[in-house]
């Protein structure tokens, strides 16, 4: 009984009802502030500032030493103070400058395998006249933090962990500033509409490729491999390490070696085939089959209800598979 | 890897931080007793060292017992933790002390925060013009170091640190813009901000060091340490007529109480007021006073004066003496009558303290004084015939005189016949009484520096001078000095030009010269800066046509403003932003957005990606009504945009003004 009140009371209800008013308070941004979808332009209403800790407690600090200086009537402690309360005010102008009038152009992310971090690339220009120092950006606490060059263009790196297969909604994300004393931070808002392909983490404990024979076996991929195939002329662009010296010495002129990768035969991967295991775990099976054979250049075929996908070799085959798998849905 | 570049950046902020603090007790270091010193900067040492050879923070019980032992050896030193000169070494201690566990950059804040708080209390003992160095140096070196702090923070979690971004020049520079730019505001606040009447707490009796210039008791050798000292007493502004150089005596503490080796002031001259005093209006000289905190009472005027200060009380010999000590910066206006006569009539009991001595002292002095006394009958002639003793006999005026042991008078007058003007004062004034004349010694300031720059009087601390005054029936207390009788041109030239040789291996004519024309631009200061308090506020303001405005119509008008300051940049730099923006961009992409906008008021829906040709194309598909405009508009965008010669703006201008796209209708 008593765990489940204090369960309700400070552990759940506290934190939910903080994260309703910031989530609140983001679409609120989100709806009033225009639209906040890359690409735009950091402008005056996009960006907020707001004290940090430590300009708290210095704020606090020069209330006291006016205090101070006040009652002895202390005149050069009293212009020091004043000094550096209009120092620390102008800093939140510097910190708002440091970010307004940046460019967010674009995102752009890899997919991943579930259990891997999405990496969403974001592109941020500056454009104007002044060089921005210490700009980070992320969706917690890990922040990515770079310096803007004039007229430059940086990619902020925000990695998020990818835990469920399928479409990952990038969520919103904010871009700050604490420069240039860290007593005030600037940040805003971003709401992208980007979304991170999540694949289904391959199983680890895979079973072996359901060899079928068909195919066309003996067939070899040429360029690189660990066989050698043959001698050809030397092209710019070979490798040192795969000049046949002896022929070559022989001839006159460069020769290089021709490596292939014997072909082994071609497979299907089917969803039947893992009958009596769970759809996921098949799916994961599944993504792990996909990879070895194309990694062994296999051609392989991919079933799974409802869609099938032909025999074939080669990465655009290998996305369109891996793709099938992630968006897969009962 | 950059991990060279992270190091970089961590070890900056800690330099800086560790730089701020140590330019924040510079001053604070130089008045410490020698012993503090090495405790306060070993922990600095430390930190460098840690910074430098990658310690880890001193165990937690090292820091405790070094902290024991720095408060022990603090408290030993000043007796207690009372006073501001113990309570700010204190914290210079615990700041030095913190460098032991200060490793993070909140820490690190927290010091760099805390030198600008300490840059704030030195201001408590000293405000003078060097001190503007000092808040320069140290407002500079906190922000360096909060700069360099912010900049590591944004960088901590970053694999890759680029190559600092702002050089240490650069980082400098932008501290120096921003304490320029901060000054007009600064200033605007210094003038403007309401100060308080009266202090909200006490202000500590042991303000300053220790109390400088003359005090309650004089010993052979108290002023002779005061003549080292070239710090300003006071400076002296007259209204009036400046008096000649040996007129220059400022009346201090008197001294009738004898003990054989130390003159002290009487409890009952300090204690009875004086009953009459010159008539002010018809004194011949008026000036005022602004004189440097001294953490005494006694207020100096020439004599005798006629005004009483406020807060100061005039006792029976015409001391000025003020209830609190004198902490800060003050000013009176004083005026002063030579002519008048002091006590016509002595009272029994101010006479017996004027003839006491103690017995057993200075036998051979006494004989002396007995035999002339019973030939000189009158007390003048009797005083006369001492000065003439001094003056031909071969007494010297000297910086270093010969130490005297028990019978001080009988071995200065018989066998050193050497000393400074207190051995002199002390001298004279124990000879009358041998002689039953009532005296007593006097110490002040005799002379002074007159600036014709700044037309006022500079008394220094070395101008410190004891004479002695005797009482003569008919005329009353009459001031004798016998230095002069030695050494006249100690009164005509001044203490300092009147000595042969040299107090200091720096003791230069040039230099004090130098140093006297200086002073003018400290006396602006003082009258300026350091003396600006809330009656000169109100003067300001009443010289701006403002009227009388106190402290609570201050702070009113102070919320005021920021209100409506507040207010008005929220309001007005939105549309000032927006202004500016629009400004910077071209003309072409100004009308190009006028159209777009246009579009979306009638509901079309665009992309950013799209070309201006699919955009019109697909406008056209969507209203309707406007195809024709559409086009002509976009077309002649394009050409404009692109031919360069067949642009003809103030026609797509034109167009665009008068392209009303109607609702789609469906």
């Amino acid at each position: 009984m008593t765990s489940l009140a204090s369960e309700l009371r400070g552990g759940q209800k506290r934190p939910a009802l903080k994260s309703l008013l910031l989530n609140r308070i983001k679409e609120r941004i989100r709806v009033k502030r225009g639209p906040l979808t890359p690409p735009f332009e950091l402008e005056y209403r996009h960006v907020f500032v707001l004290p940090t800790r430590f300009g708290t407690a210095f704020g606090f600090m020069l209330v006291f030493m006016v205090l101070g200086g006040l009652n002895f009537n202390n005149n050069m402690a009293l212009m020091l103070v004043f000094m550096l309360g209009t120092i620390t005010q102008m800093t939140t102008l510097l910190a708002y400058r440091n970010l307004a009038g940046l460019l967010v152009d674009s995102i752009n992310v890899e997919p991943v395998f579930c259990g891997e971090s999405a990496r969403f690339r974001v592109f941020i220009s500056n454009k104007n006249e002044r060089q921005r120092f210490a700009v980070q950006a992320g969706f917690k606490d890990a922040l990515d933090c770079q310096d803007f060059e004039l007229n430059s263009s940086n990619a902020m790196l925000l990695p998020l962990p990818a835990q469920k297969r399928g479409w990952l909604d990038m969520p919103s994300f904010r871009i700050e500033t604490r420069f240039p004393l860290g007593m005030f931070k600037a940040w805003s808002w971003i709401f992208p509409d980007t979304r991170c392909l999540v694949y289904p983490s391959p199983a680890s404990k895979a079973p072996a490729l359901p060899k079928t024979g068909k195919g066309d076996a003996g067939k070899a991929v040429r360029g690189e491999g660990d066989q050698v195939h043959g001698l050809r002329k030397y092209q710019s662009g070979d490798s040192m390490q795969r000049i046949a010296w002896r022929a070559s010495a022989r001839h006159g002129e460069f020769y290089s070696l021709e490596m292939e990768t014997p072909r082994e035969e071609s497979c299907e991967l089917d969803w039947n085939l893992l009958n009596g295991i769970d759809a996921e775990e098949r799916l994961s099976i599944l993504t792990a089959w996909v990879i070895a054979a194309d990694h062994k250049h296999m051609a392989y075929s991919l079933r799974i209800p409802g869609e099938f996908v032909p025999a074939s070799d080669g990465p655009d085959h290998r996305l369109n598979c891996l793709e099938l798998l992630a968006l897969f849905a009962e | 890897m950059n991990s060279a570049n992270a190091k970089l950046l961590q070890r900056q902020g800690d330099l800086w931080m560790v730089a701020s603090l140590v330019f924040a007790m510079t001053p604070q270091l130089m008045s410490m007793p020698g012993h503090l010193i090495p405790i306060t900067m070993l922990p600095v040492a430390w930190r460098l060292l840690a910074e430098f050879r990658d310690w880890k923070p001193m165990p937690m019980v090292l820091r405790v017992l070094a902290t024991g032992f720095a408060v022990a050896a603090l408290v030993m030193t000043y007796g207690g933790l009372m006073g501001r000169r113990a309570a700010v070494s204190m914290l210079v201690l615990m700041l030095s002390l913190k460098l032991l566990e200060t490793f993070s950059t909140r820490d690190a804040r927290v010091v760099a925060s805390l030198s600008l708080f300490l840059c704030a209390t030195q201001f408590l003992f000293s405000q003078g013009l060097a001190m503007m160095v000092y808040i320069v140096v140290c407002l500079l070196s906190s922000l360096v170091a909060m700069m360099y702090l912010q900049r590591r923070e944004a960088f901590q979690n970053i694999a890759i640190v680029p190559e600092t971004g702002r050089g240490i020049f650069s980082e400098l520079g932008f501290g120096m813009r921003l304490m320029l730019l901060a000054l007009p505001v600064g200033l605007a606040f210094f003038l403007l901000f309401p100060r308080w009447g009266s202090p909200l707490w006490g202000v500590p009796e042991n303000a300053l060091d220790a109390r400088s210039g003359l005090s309650d008791s004089m010993t052979p050798g108290s002023i002779q340490g005061l003549f080292m000292d070239d710090s300003p007493a006071f400076r002296a502004e007259f209204e009036t007529s400046i008096p000649g150089n040996s007129d220059l005596y400022w009346r201090g503490p008197v001294f009738w109480d004898f003990d054989g080796r130390t003159w002290a002031s009487s409890y009952l001259s300090k204690n009875l007021p004086a009953e009459t005093k010159p008539e002010p209006l018809s004194a011949p000289f008026r000036y005022e006073v602004q004189m440097e905190p001294t953490e005494q009472h006694w207020l100096f005027a020439l004599d005798y004066p006629a005004l009483r200060p406020q807060g100061a009380r005039m006792t029976v010999d015409y001391q000025l003496i003020t209830a609190k000590p004198i902490t800060s910066l003050r000013s009176y206006v004083m005026a002063s009558d030579p002519g008048f006569r002091d006590s016509p009539k002595l009272k029994q009991t101010l006479r017996k303290a004027a003839l006491e001595l103690p017995a057993g002292f200075n036998p051979r002095t006494a004989a002396l004084i007995a035999g002339w006394r019973a030939e000189t009958k009158s007390d003048s002639a009797m005083v006369q015939r001492v000065l003439a003793f001094f003056n031909q006999e071969n007494f010297h005026y000297t910086l270093n005189p010969a130490l005297l042991s028990r019978h001080t008078v009988d071995e200065f007058v018989f066998d050193t016949q050497e000393g400074f003007c207190e051995h002199y004062a002390s001298a004279f004034t124990i000879m009358m009484r041998m002689a039953g004349i009532p005296a007593r010694v006097v110490t002040g300031y005799q002379g002074g520096w007159y600036s014709s720059l700044g037309s006022y009087v500079l008394v220094r601390q070395s101008d410190a001078h004891a004479w002695s005054e005797v009482w003569i029936r008919g005329s009353g207390w009459t001031r004798i000095d016998p230095t002069a009788a030695v050494a006249p041109q100690r009164v005509n030239n001044g203490s300092v030009n009147s000595l042969a040789e040299r107090r200091h291996l720096l003791d230069f004519a040039w230099l004090r010269d130098a140093r006297n024309t200086f002073d003018l631009l400290q006396r602006s200061w003082n009258s300026w800066v350091i003396a600006f308090d809330a009656s000169k506020q109100s003067n300001l303001f009443s010289g701006l046509g403002w009227g009388f405005w106190d402290s609570t119509k201050l702070i009113i008008a102070l919320i005021a403003a920021i209100v409506v300051s507040t207010t008005a940049v929220i309001l007005l730099l939105p549309l000032i932003l927006k202004f500016r923006s629009s400004r910077n961009q071209d003309p072409l992409l100004r009308l190009w957005q006028k159209f777009t906008k246009k579009l979306t008021k009638a509901g079309f829906v665009s992309h950013p990606a799209m070309s201006p040709r699919e955009l019109g194309s697909l406008a056209r598909s969507q209203l309707k009504h406007a195809d024709d405009g559409i086009n002509q508009i976009v077309e002649l965008y394009l050409l404009c945009r692109y031919s360069g010669f067949d642009c003809n703006q103030s026609r797509l201008a034109e167009l665009i003004n008068n392209f009303h796209p109607q609702q789609e209708t469906t």
